[in-house]
């Protein structure tokens, strides 16, 4: 496969992972505030600003949460952004991409709003995100050839969703008290399925379990580290030439996984910020070194070789 | 006559439905009978479902960067089989002969020796290349795809208008535009074969395939775009799609000793023939425009060597400039020992005193056009020219003679075409599209048709906001009782299991509102080449997010 084609369909995961993460994350702390209306609005919001990685806004309220994180063009963490890019990509990449998959991104980004909307709105815009995400990836996997380009496309859907599990973890540490934990259960959308496994009776330490070590759970950091090492591995035996490529990413990935799996959950919990900012690095070089291996650009050598011959 | 037609008025120009004597021909019967069965609200209801689909499908030209649908309009352009015939063997002439011309101007010249044509003419063509002189096509072909416009002047003959012998575009529209027809309006296919177009595409590859450098088996071909921003980028990839090759883009290709290799993820993989959407200037920046970002560096060398063929060869324009267009008959003549089967518009050559003098006198009766224009920039009709822009061009003629032609003003053939809710008559053209795989030339039954929608506009150019229709060739009556020879069942059969071009029916693609941020020389490269443009070392940089993954 083209190495540029790789590169858009390894963004176009990422981007459509991230915009329905973020849905999930936004939805899951607006409900929070409004719950609990004694938080300081403003410190909240920095907070969860701060977990985004968005450090420009001065003392934000909740509407300019939702223009950073939802829908605005130029925000770089906007969900809007998230599936303008996915979109782009997917236009650069259409000769490889099933149809009925391009016409779900295209209608898609043809649907991102375009005026401001306060709370009342988010929800609506929150949920119809989650939707077209939740779209994408049925499309995806009911008609996508196993090739190349799925296996890109599902490393960096796998990168992503391990990087956003992280932040939405680290938010239940925002505030004190126990309370955060269902809420970013439900964010995840696995409240049910954890009461089911641990029968009702839990605390902070099995809530932690289930999101970052139970590799049963989809959403969790686990399966998503066991995910985006199967995709690399298939790559790297479809692309025998290349196998190498594939060594150093995968095994930060597995340190990672190592270390987590034999954590100590209380340690975790009692440095959950720095914990999962550190998984959140790890994604970070996976990304690099799948880039430099697989997406290298032009090799700038090529030209003042040839050039001058 | 029906409600629709009733307002259908013929003008000075040759209808292609209504004859002089206001009666049907008959080669439109099946589509009138349709047409005069429907009422407005039926057009209507038609010509929606036409543009929905076309929005829908990202069926789209972009016109100064932006998105379009394509126009399509409802009412085919039909073609009777005995004046395809002649249409088909008069466009494969021109390309054979054009052939042969290029052929020879790029080694011995002997039609400059014998006469036939000056040679300042060649040296003068800002066309011509000197870098690919002597260099030998594998299979001896240099225009593998052609598109030759012809137009019907009032007294009903056709006439080449121009030849387009470096990168024709136009042709995905040809199987889309049968495709929304299909669907939207299957009545008036009944009781008649149209012959299909969908086989374009394999006859496109195979002629690929035979261009390929000696000794390679089992060629890897690849279609080269400018990229996303490019007017026709939905064409290429189109085109790729239904050739099941690659699309790439120039820095997806390197070349090394002479080779082209594209970057894969399993490391460098040879590419042998290439289908390049990108203009000669454009192609390789150590030979031509070194501030090119469309092209691969050695490129040309590659070509020299035999490494990679390029499809259509580097230097073919100065068979399709419009001073050469002039001297085609001759061409014809000279190489073919036959007589043009279509013969050109009449043309003034300006650098010809007399012709320029009488060209100057009448300059608000005639049409003037560059030589290396395409895409209808540049052109000035006299008749619709205000006073300052015929004194302007005036000015510019005396200073480049050489840089100009003139033809009278034809009232090009209308076809009845729905405006608001009436059909009334439009001028159109035919771009025809022939491919040339070494053995012999194949040209595709139908064509574009463009269609100027102002009324008494002459200009079709869809990058001046012109329409199409879907064209029709008919088969012979007898095509299927009379027993013919079993060759033409062959390529009758190889019609019929053609599958239809797969294009997409559903969704809306409508302009870009995000996109990445280019250097504002890559935009004007996009902007300016001639179908082509493109771009974007940027979109790493557009993936990259402010927390640095």
């Amino acid at each position: 496969m083209l190495s540029r084609i790789a590169e858009s369909m390894f963004w176009i995961g990422r981007y459509v992972e991230r915009a329905e993460d973020t849905a999930r994350l936004l939805q899951t702390h607006l409900r929070m505030l409004i719950e609990d209306s004694a938080a300081a609005e403003v410190d909240a919001c920095r907070n969860l600003l701060a977990l985004m990685s968005v450090d420009h806004v001065d003392d934000p309220t909740l509407i300019e949460v939702l223009r950073v994180l939802g829908y605005d063009p130029s925000e770089p963490t906007s969900i809007y952004f998230s599936y303008a890019s996915a979109r782009d990509n997917a236009r650069r990449a259409r000769e490889v991409i099933p149809l009925d998959l391009w016409e779900c991104v295209n209608t898609t980004w043809h649907q991102l709003p375009t005026t401001p909307f306060g709370t009342t709105g988010a929800h609506v815009f929150l949920n119809w995100a989650r939707e077209r995400g939740a779209m994408f990836g049925g499309i995806a996997r009911g008609i996508m050839v196993r090739d190349d380009g799925w296996e890109f496309m599902s490393l960096g859907r796998s990168l992503e969703q391990v990087d956003m599990t992280s932040r939405l973890v680290a938010s239940a540490s925002l505030a004190h008290g126990g309370r955060q934990w269902p809420a970013v259960l439900r964010g995840c959308g696995g409240h049910d399925a954890f009461l089911r496994t641990y029968r009702g009776l839990y605390t902070d330490r099995e809530a932690a379990e289930f999101l970052i070590v139970d590799e049963r759970f989809p959403r969790s950091i686990m399966h998503g580290l066991i995910a985006a090492a199967d995709s690399l591995h298939r790559v790297a035996r479809n692309n025998m030439v290349t196998a190498r490529h594939a060594e150093t990413a995968l095994r930060s990935l597995g340190q990672l996984r190592a270390q987590l799996q034999y954590a100590d959950l209380d340690d975790l919990l009692d440095n959950l910020n720095r914990e999962m900012s550190k998984v959140q690095d790890v994604m970070a070089e996976a990304t690099i070194t799948v880039s430099t291996s697989y997406f290298a650009a032009a090799d700038s050598t090529a030209w003042t070789t040839e050039g001058t011959r | 006559m029906a409600d629709v037609l009733s307002n259908y008025r013929t003008g000075d120009a040759f209808d292609e439905m209504i004859d002089g004597e206001g009666s049907v021909r008959p080669s439109y019967q099946a589509v009138y009978s349709t047409l005069s069965r429907s009422t407005s609200d039926d057009l209507r209801v038609i010509a929606e479902s036409l543009a929905n689909n076309y929005t829908q499908a990202g069926v789209t030209f972009d016109v100064d960067g932006v998105e379009r649908p394509f126009p399509l309009d409802l009412v085919p352009r039909v073609i009777a089989s005995p004046e395809w015939e002649i249409i088909e063997a008069g466009v494969a002439q021109r390309v054979k002969a054009l052939e042969a011309f290029l052929s020879d101007i790029y080694s011995d010249a002997r039609v400059i020796t014998d006469g036939v044509i000056p040679s300042q003419l060649v040296t003068s063509s800002t066309r011509f290349h000197r870098a690919v002189w002597g260099i030998q096509p594998s299979n001896g072909v240099r225009i593998h795809v052609a598109g030759v416009d012809l137009i019907r002047n009032p007294a009903g003959d056709v006439r080449v208008l121009e030849d387009n012998v470096r990168v024709p575009s136009g042709v995905s529209y040809v199987m889309t535009n049968r495709n929304a027809m299909i669907t939207a309006m299957p009545g008036a296919f009944a009781n008649q074969r149209i012959r299909p177009v969908a086989g374009y595409p394999t006859r496109l590859l195979t002629a690929l395939r035979k261009a390929a450098p000696p000794g390679v088996d089992d060629p890897t071909v690849v279609v080269l775009t400018p990229g996303v921003f490019n007017p026709a980028y939905f064409e290429h990839t189109l085109l790729a799609r239904t050739m099941g090759v690659e699309l790439v883009e120039g820095r997806d290709l390197e070349c090394r000793r002479g080779k082209v290799f594209m970057r894969t993820t399993a490391g460098l993989q040879r590419v042998d023939v290439i289908y390049r959407r990108v203009d000669d200037d454009f192609l390789d920046p150590v030979h031509f425009r070194s501030d090119s970002m469309l092209g691969v560096p050695g490129l040309v060398n590659a070509v020299r060597t035999g490494g990679v063929t390029l499809a259509n060869a580097i230097g073919n324009g100065v068979a399709d400039d419009k001073l050469i267009y002039t001297y085609v008959p001759d061409l014809i003549k000279y190489y073919l020992r036959e007589e043009a089967i279509i013969a050109n518009v009449d043309t003034w050559r300006l650098e010809d005193d007399e012709a320029r003098e009488e060209v100057l006198d009448r300059l608000e009766e005639l049409v003037v056009k560059p030589v290396d224009g395409s895409g209808g920039k540049g052109i000035v009709i006299g008749p619709r020219a205000t006073k300052s822009e015929l004194d302007a061009l005036r000015l510019r003629v005396i200073e480049d003679p050489r840089g100009w032609i003139a033809q009278p003003v034809v009232q090009l053939s209308t076809v009845p075409t729905l405006i608001e809710d009436c059909l009334l008559p439009r001028h159109v053209d035919l771009r025809p599209f022939a491919v040339n795989n070494g053995e012999d030339i194949w040209v595709l039954p139908g064509g574009l048709t463009r269609v100027a929608l102002p009324e008494g506009e002459l200009v079709v150019n869809s990058s001046q906001g012109g329409g199409s229709k879907d064209t029709w060739v008919l088969s012979p009556p007898s095509h299927r009782s009379s027993g013919r020879g079993p060759t033409e069942h062959t390529e009758d059969a190889d019609d019929h299991v053609e599958p239809h071009t797969d294009v997409p029916l559903t969704v809306a693609e409508i302009p870009a509102a995000v996109m990445p941020k280019l250097a504002e020389t890559q935009r004007q490269q996009q902007a300016n080449q001639q179908q082509s443009n493109q771009q974007q070392a940027n979109q790493q940089q557009s993936n990259q997010r402010s927390r640095g993954c």
